[in-house]
């Protein structure tokens, strides 16, 4: 140990050159605690916001090129997300898996308010099962007033409470449960689409911002008929009995006098029919495994309906691979081949995410600059240190000490200094980071609140970041030492023999 | 005739200062006896410290042969002249080189820290082997003082018993009175022969100084880098060296505690 020895009196002795670089490696240590404590507090706020509110830990998305919000936000597309064709798949791939907890299908899109002719606003919207949504984000989620929908409800709509308010304000009817409402919206192919629904309550999100607390609940075949979906509504369309006669006196082929085949509607089990079928035989049954098949004259198709969703929402066990279970399940989604998305939940989150990530990596770039030039400035002041014991070091190869005790020697110094300047500026930045806990940072803009999850940070106390600080300074310390180790370990003992 | 220790046989040494070609010494050859207590002689610039730096495994020869404790130098690894100067030579410094982020007791521990301790040997004893060493250099009371506390003198015997704590066979001493007045170099210089009779250490010591050359009982002369005179004076070397009664009158035996030393005293200052 006469190298830790010698180099801690050499710390002691050389007090300003010490100090130069434990000043620099103290203040990187600071800078490095804080921000990343910033930064993970950013992420790890809106990672909880996220995961356990709206997007869960993963997602699938229909076929898109880019990768698309839980919004419904496509970078350059404004076009309504397409569903997941083989959503089926998906979730048997998923439930026979030991890693996911749970997953739930939605869809999501951008829809317009308002009572009678008049349109009032327009806001963000989820099409869900109310009861698979409540079970995969049981802790999001608040009745404000009315109550939660039950499976047998018409057209339903929960208003989230920024919605409510300018439903409110620019209504002069009293809008509260059992209110009808309509909704609009523009679908890809179907055009304009507009249902009447009923408010059955006004919900209010536990974790938000202020473009989260305005989504709004809808029931998942009212928002596949805004969306353009209403051909793959969940289970058998109920038909009233206008809609019934409709079709029962319906010839197509009277339309095309004869140029085509006839057509024929069946349903399963009944074998080819013509289409001329009593009211009671389209009262299709509600199982979601009914076939409709379509006919011609010569052959019969079946078709499943499986109803349209656009987003699988996973939720992981807790502690299991999530970047592994993303890389099976886009395995599985390129076997599929119908270009469905998987993606995380950033991408799911959008820009906020994306943005504070980018942070993290503008931050680290920054750092990676930073250390360089210091990594430069610590190398230097440590060469002029070697240079200057030239003699003493001579004179350890002189009376016996082999290359490795020098090399240790100098790694102790740097070490050393690590250590001090490293606990130093973690006292000093858990001190700043205490402070900035009880007074809080502001947002300065609607962008940073939506970044700090809320108007203002209160950042946490990361042990992570605190390590990483640590280590980081530990690595630049032991790269600047690298090269006066070497000119250190290359002094030869006859330097020793030459005068001072 | 006792071994010999060192042998140098047609040596040469060229140093190259930028393109120009300097050979320090040629053709050297020579012979050390063990316990010999040998003066290197000279002016600057006739190779003296060359030689003292060949014969301390500091440097090798361009040419020629150093055999030093029965190993061919020229024949060693970095590691292996390493542990040749850890284990069989001592160095002595003009300029002292004393570490001086270590006292007094810790720099003459230092060769002894670079190893473990051996099978055969404590802490204990170690450590009281040290301080043997310090009280025979007579600086026990400034054993816990640094090296910038002392004067040139008392640094000096710092180095001594720094260079005998490993009991190595050769002590190289570098013109060891240089730096000191010509009293202090005095008793440097009897202090050097007192440790040399008592532990049967061979010294070499390169000089300038004529009056100390003939303390020696080997002289090796060198001019421009070749030798003028080696000579042996085992046979009358009581009659020439005024002060060996002296150092003989407090050998181990005249005192029966092994050496008594010879005591700083106020009056040693450093030239440096």
């Amino acid at each position: 140990m006469i190298s830790a020895r010698l180099a801690w009196r050499n710390i002691c002795l050389h007090r300003k050159k010490s100090l130069i670089i434990g000043l620099i490696m103290g203040f990187g240590i600071l800078i490095l605690f804080v921000g990343n404590s910033l930064i993970d507090t950013t992420i790890s706020g809106l990672r909880r916001m996220f995961v356990e509110g709206y997007t869960g830990d993963l997602m699938v998305t229909g076929p898109t090129e880019f990768s698309t919000t839980v919004l419904g936000e496509t970078a350059g597309s404004e076009e309504v997300l397409p569903h997941i064709a083989q959503i089926k798949k998906y979730e048997d791939f998923l439930e026979a898996r030991q890693d996911v907890a749970s997953i739930l299908p939605i869809l999501s899109g951008q829809v317009s308010f308002g009572i009678g002719e008049e349109e009032l606003g327009s806001g963000y919207c989820f099409g869900v099962n109310i009861f698979d949504y409540r079970a995969f984000f049981p802790d999001n989620l608040t009745l404000v007033s009315g109550e939660w929908p039950e499976e047998s409800d018409e057209p339903w709509v929960l208003l989230s409470e920024p919605t409510y308010a300018l439903l409110q304000q620019s209504s002069d009817i009293e809008v509260k449960p059992g209110t009808k409402i309509i909704m609009t919206a523009l679908a890809n192919s179907a055009g304009t689409v507009i249902r009447e629904v009923s408010v059955k309550g006004i919900i209010k999100f536990n974790q938000s911002n202020a473009q989260l607390s305005g989504i709004t609940l809808v029931d998942a075949d009212t928002m596949r008929d805004l969306l353009g979906f209403a051909s793959l509504r969940d289970g058998a369309p109920q038909l009233s009995e206008h809609e019934a006669a409709f079709l029962t006196d319906f010839d197509p082929d009277s339309l095309f006098d004869n140029l085509f085949a006839s057509q024929t509607i069946t349903t399963e089990g009944e074998g080819q029919s013509e289409l001329g079928l009593e009211p009671s035989q389209l009262d299709i049954p509600e199982d979601p495994g009914q076939e409709i098949s379509q006919a011609s004259s010569t052959t019969t198709v079946i078709a499943e309906i499986v109803p349209a969703w656009q987003f699988l929402l996973i939720r992981a066990k807790n502690g299991s691979n999530t970047s592994k279970l993303l890389d099976d399940l886009e395995a599985f989604s390129e076997e599929l081949g119908d270009g469905d998305r998987v993606q995380d939940w950033i991408a799911g989150a959008g820009k906020v995410a994306r943005t504070a990530v980018t942070i993290r990596l503008v931050f680290d770039l920054l750092v990676a600059v930073i250390a360089v030039v210091v990594v430069m400035i610590m190398m230097n002041v440590l060469v002029i240190s070697v240079n200057e014991r030239l003699h003493e070091i001579g004179t350890l190869r002189a009376i016996g000490a082999k290359r490795h005790v020098v090399r240790s020697m100098i790694l102790y110094e740097t070490t050393f200094m690590v250590l001090i300047a490293g606990a130093v500026g973690l006292i000093l930045g858990y001190i700043l980071l205490l402070i900035m806990g009880k007074v809080g940072i502001r947002a300065p803009n609607l962008f940073f609140e939506a970044l700090f999850g809320g108007e203002i940070l209160r950042p946490l106390i990361s042990i992570g970041a605190a390590g990483r600080a640590f280590f980081w300074v530990l690595a630049m310390a032991l790269v600047a030492s690298w090269y006066p180790t070497r000119v250190a370990v290359r002094i030869e003992p006859v330097v020793a023999m030459r005068g001072d | 005739m006792s071994d010999i220790i060192i042998e140098l046989d047609a040596v040469q040494k060229v140093y190259f200062l930028d393109t120009v070609e300097v050979e320090a010494i040629r053709d050297i050859s020579l012979e050390i006896h063990s316990g010999d207590f040998v003066s290197i002689a000279g002016p600057s610039g006739s190779g003296k410290t060359t030689i003292l730096n060949l014969i301390g495994c500091v440097d090798k020869p361009t040419s020629g042969t150093v055999i030093v404790n029965g190993q061919r130098t020229s024949d060693l690894d970095d590691d292996r002249l390493t542990e040749l100067r850890h284990r069989s030579i001592g160095f002595i410094f003009q300029t002292f080189n004393l570490i001086p982020v270590l006292n007094i007791r810790e720099n003459v521990e230092l060769p002894l820290l670079l190893d473990g301790l051996s099978e055969n040997e404590t802490r204990a004893e170690r450590e009281k082997w040290v301080d043997f060493l310090i009280d025979s250099v007579g600086l026990k009371d400034r054993m816990l003082h640094k090296p910038a506390e002392l004067s040139g003198g008392q640094r000096q015997r710092v180095a001594i018993a720094r260079a005998l704590v490993m009991k190595p066979a050769i002590v190289l001493a570098d013109e060891p009175t240089a730096n000191l007045d010509s009293a202090t170099g005095e008793s440097i210089l009897r202090l050097m022969r007192k440790m040399n009779e008592t532990f049967g250490t061979t010294f070499i010591f390169s000089t300038h100084d004529p009056d100390i050359v003939e303390e020696a009982d080997h002289i090796i002369r060198l001019k421009d880098g070749i030798i003028v005179e080696d000579r042996r004076i085992d046979e009358d070397r009581d009659d020439k060296l005024g002060f060996r009664p002296s150092v003989r009158a407090t050998s181990p035996e005249a005192t029966g505690t092994g050496l008594t030393g010879t005591k700083a005293t106020g009056t040693e200052g450093s030239q440096a």
